[in-house]
């Protein structure tokens, strides 16, 4: 029950206020088993022309955040408990928004994980890109189509026209994931949340996908929510790095930060267990030992105290707040207290 | 796809031939034959007889004949009813039963995909409860069993009104098609209900459809292009096999209800072994089916694209 972290005002003042922010965000799914907590009091601001990364390992909440602020949650059993989630300004929660076709589709665009299964088999690719533009637009189909093409032109696909009456069956997995883009970017939303867009993809094809989605940032200027647990992702393509453990953010700064000044422990631990292209003996994979805690009952000390090397008597018995290590670097960690004085030499310390 | 259908079509005739040969071998095995019915004729005539129906000749050329005249369209002169051509019998009364056959099988597959559709929204609800259960025991109970309440229901409602909303049986009219239809199709209906609340619980689960909430779509339309579409897949697959299960139901229904369809013929044919009308009624009511079957196939490619073939 902490305070949101720092970080939401320890960056320059902006103008206006951040295109997407999300605060003290909590959402619960009830289950045969008892009340999952999924997502415990997630933070965040994302700047337009942006890119925020979330990593963290399967199940630690990252995918039920972003699509508990687009609505797909199923409710029941999920139920957001708590939490802000403004987009321009407007609260995307409160005033049930969500339901409405001002947001989904229109400011925030979608992409999802599996391109295979995550297109209508009985459609052709290009009624499911003008679809978005009749219903949000108001285009007749006849122009929601040949915008469609335009579109999936623009994602480099060869013979739009001939593609765009094609079913998603005729397609590969690279240019259902291209397909999938130009569907979300349709009605040119400010936001793209892409949950794991390169996951089923081959390695190949997955660069093709990244940078196909950094040239489109920057020629529309829009913000990308980017849901990985691929570090090599992140370090290609964030401005800003959440990481996200047990339904809580642990560490939050810039990629450089995150990357080369780890404050906290998970973090480090999820570094150690990236491979790497070297193949001495030094560069082993280390695995992080344990698994994560029963969200069913949240511990009341560190989320990842059972596996943390660092883990002190404090850690056990009480939650941690978030740290500011420098100015939009803040982490979840007891080790940044000032009365701290354990030595964890790999831990940055301000 | 021409391709397909002529392959399809050609099939067809091939498993029509199968069962107007399976019929009359099995047909000739039976102890007697139409002609046992007479009253005791002497033995001069009764050879006679035999000999002018053809019924002396070795069973092998008798099939032959029967084959050859079968494929000119011709399937000969009743046994029992006099001076009565089977083709006769089938144009007059076969579209009385292929009429209440297809309105049991349109009622049968809207019924389902609505009820169907409408449990799977309400799952585990009120409604959803309900129509499993009357789904229950529309699988378990018997056709003719629906068909005697049905039909018991129906003068409890006339006497009540006073004046006949639907007649109790006979056939001509809209209103005395109604009923025995929707008896016909129930069993079917309750089949395909709970065919189709699978197949949508499936659907709205699936990633596809989370797509489109994502899209920002309105629920209607969800519905409409996203989900209804790809759910009634399997309600369709099994139409088929569904429309044999009707027609063959129908000979206890139209009984019931005094229908004049071609049912009928075929039970007093196969009690009186009236060689012709069992032959008739058999490879008529065969082909038909096979030929329903092949158009559902050639419908299921038009829902679903990946089944389209060249």
């Amino acid at each position: 029950m902490s305070a949101p972290p720092a970080t939401l005002s320890a960056e320059a003042a902006p103008a206006r206020p951040p295109l997407l922010e999300v605060a003290d965000l909590r959402v619960e799914f009830d289950t045969y088993g008892g009340t999952v907590q999924a997502v415990r009091g997630v933070s965040f601001s994302l700047e337009r022309g942006k890119t925020l990364a979330i990593v963290g390992e399967s199940g630690c909440g990252k995918s039920v955040t972003v699509q508990s602020i687009m609505g797909l949650i199923p409710m029941p059993p999920g139920r957001i408990t708590r939490g802000i989630a403004k987009i321009d300004g407007q609260d995307m929660l409160r005033d049930q928004r969500i339901d409405g076709k001002d947001i989904r589709g229109r400011l925030v665009g979608m992409i999802f994980q599996d391109p295979m299964t995550s297109l209508n088999p009985t459609m052709t690719i290009g009624d499911q890109i003008a679809e978005t533009l009749q219903v949000h637009a108001g285009h007749s189909h006849r122009r929601a189509f040949a915008r469609a093409v335009e579109l999936i032109d623009m994602t480099r696909i060869p013979e739009a026209a001939k593609r765009a009456r094609q079913y998603p069956f005729e397609f590969s997995g690279g240019m259902l994931q291209r397909s999938m883009i130009a569907m979300s970017l349709a009605c040119e939303p400010s936001v793209l949340i892409a949950d794991e867009p390169t996951t089923a993809l081959d390695v190949t094809i997955q660069a093709q996908i990244l940078d196909l989605m950094a040239d489109l940032q920057r020629d529309n200027g829009m913000a990308i929510v980017l849901i990985t647990h691929d570090l090599g992702v992140v370090a290609r393509m964030a401005d800003d790095v959440l990481v996200m453990y047990a339904g809580e953010v642990v560490e939050h700064g810039g990629v450089d930060d995150v990357f080369y000044r780890s404050a906290h422990p998970y973090t480090l631990g999820l570094k150690a267990a990236m491979p790497s292209n070297r193949t001495d003996a030094a560069q082993e994979l280390t695995p992080i030992d344990g698994s994560p805690p029963d969200l069913f009952a949240p511990p009341e000390g560190c989320g990842y105290f059972a596996r943390c090397p660092h883990a002190m008597r404090a850690c056990e018995a009480t939650h941690p707040p978030a740290f500011a290590i420098a100015g939009g670097h803040d982490a979840r960690c007891w080790l940044h207290h000032a009365d701290c004085d354990r030595d964890a030499a790999q831990v940055y310390r301000r | 796809m021409l391709m397909y259908t002529l392959k399809r079509l050609l099939q067809g005739v091939v498993t029509v031939w199968f069962i107007a040969t399976a019929t009359f071998f099995a047909m000739h095995a039976v102890p007697g034959n139409p002609l046992t019915n007479e009253k005791a004729v002497s033995p001069k005539i009764w050879a006679e007889l035999q000999k002018r129906y053809g019924l002396d000749k070795p069973l092998l050329e008798q099939y032959g004949l029967y084959i050859k005249n079968m494929a000119s369209g011709d399937f000969g002169v009743s046994y029992t009813q006099q001076n009565r051509q089977v083709n006769d019998i089938i144009t007059e009364h076969f579209k009385v039963s292929a009429t209440l056959g297809i309105l049991a099988v349109v009622f049968a597959a809207f019924g389902g995909i609505l009820w169907g559709a409408l449990t799977a929204m309400y799952r585990n609800r009120a409604p959803d409860i309900v129509i499993v259960f009357l789904v229950i025991l529309g699988i378990s109970v018997p056709g003719f069993v629906f068909a005697a309440f049905g039909q018991l229901s129906l003068v409890k409602v006339n006497d009540w009104l006073g004046f006949t909303l639907f007649p109790v049986a006979g056939w001509g009219t809209v209103q005395h098609m109604i009923v025995p239809s929707m008896v016909l199709g129930l069993g079917t209906m309750a089949f395909l209900t709970r065919l189709m609340r699978s197949s949508m619980l499936e659907i709205v689960n699936s990633d596809f459809v989370r797509t489109a909430r994502s899209k920002g779509l309105p629920m209607t339309r969800i519905f409409r292009k996203h989900e209804l579409r790809n759910a009634i897949l399997p309600v369709i697959t099994v139409l088929g096999p569904s429309i044999a299960a009707i027609t063959t139901g129908g000979f206890v229904v139209e009984l019931v209800f005094a229908i004049p369809g071609l049912g009928r013929y075929f039970v007093q044919a196969v009690q009186q072994l009236d060689y012709t009308v069992i032959m008739g009624t058999t490879v008529f009511y065969g082909a038909f089916l096979v030929f329903m079957v092949i158009a559902v196939d050639l419908l299921y490619g038009m829902v679903d694209p990946r089944v389209r073939l060249e």
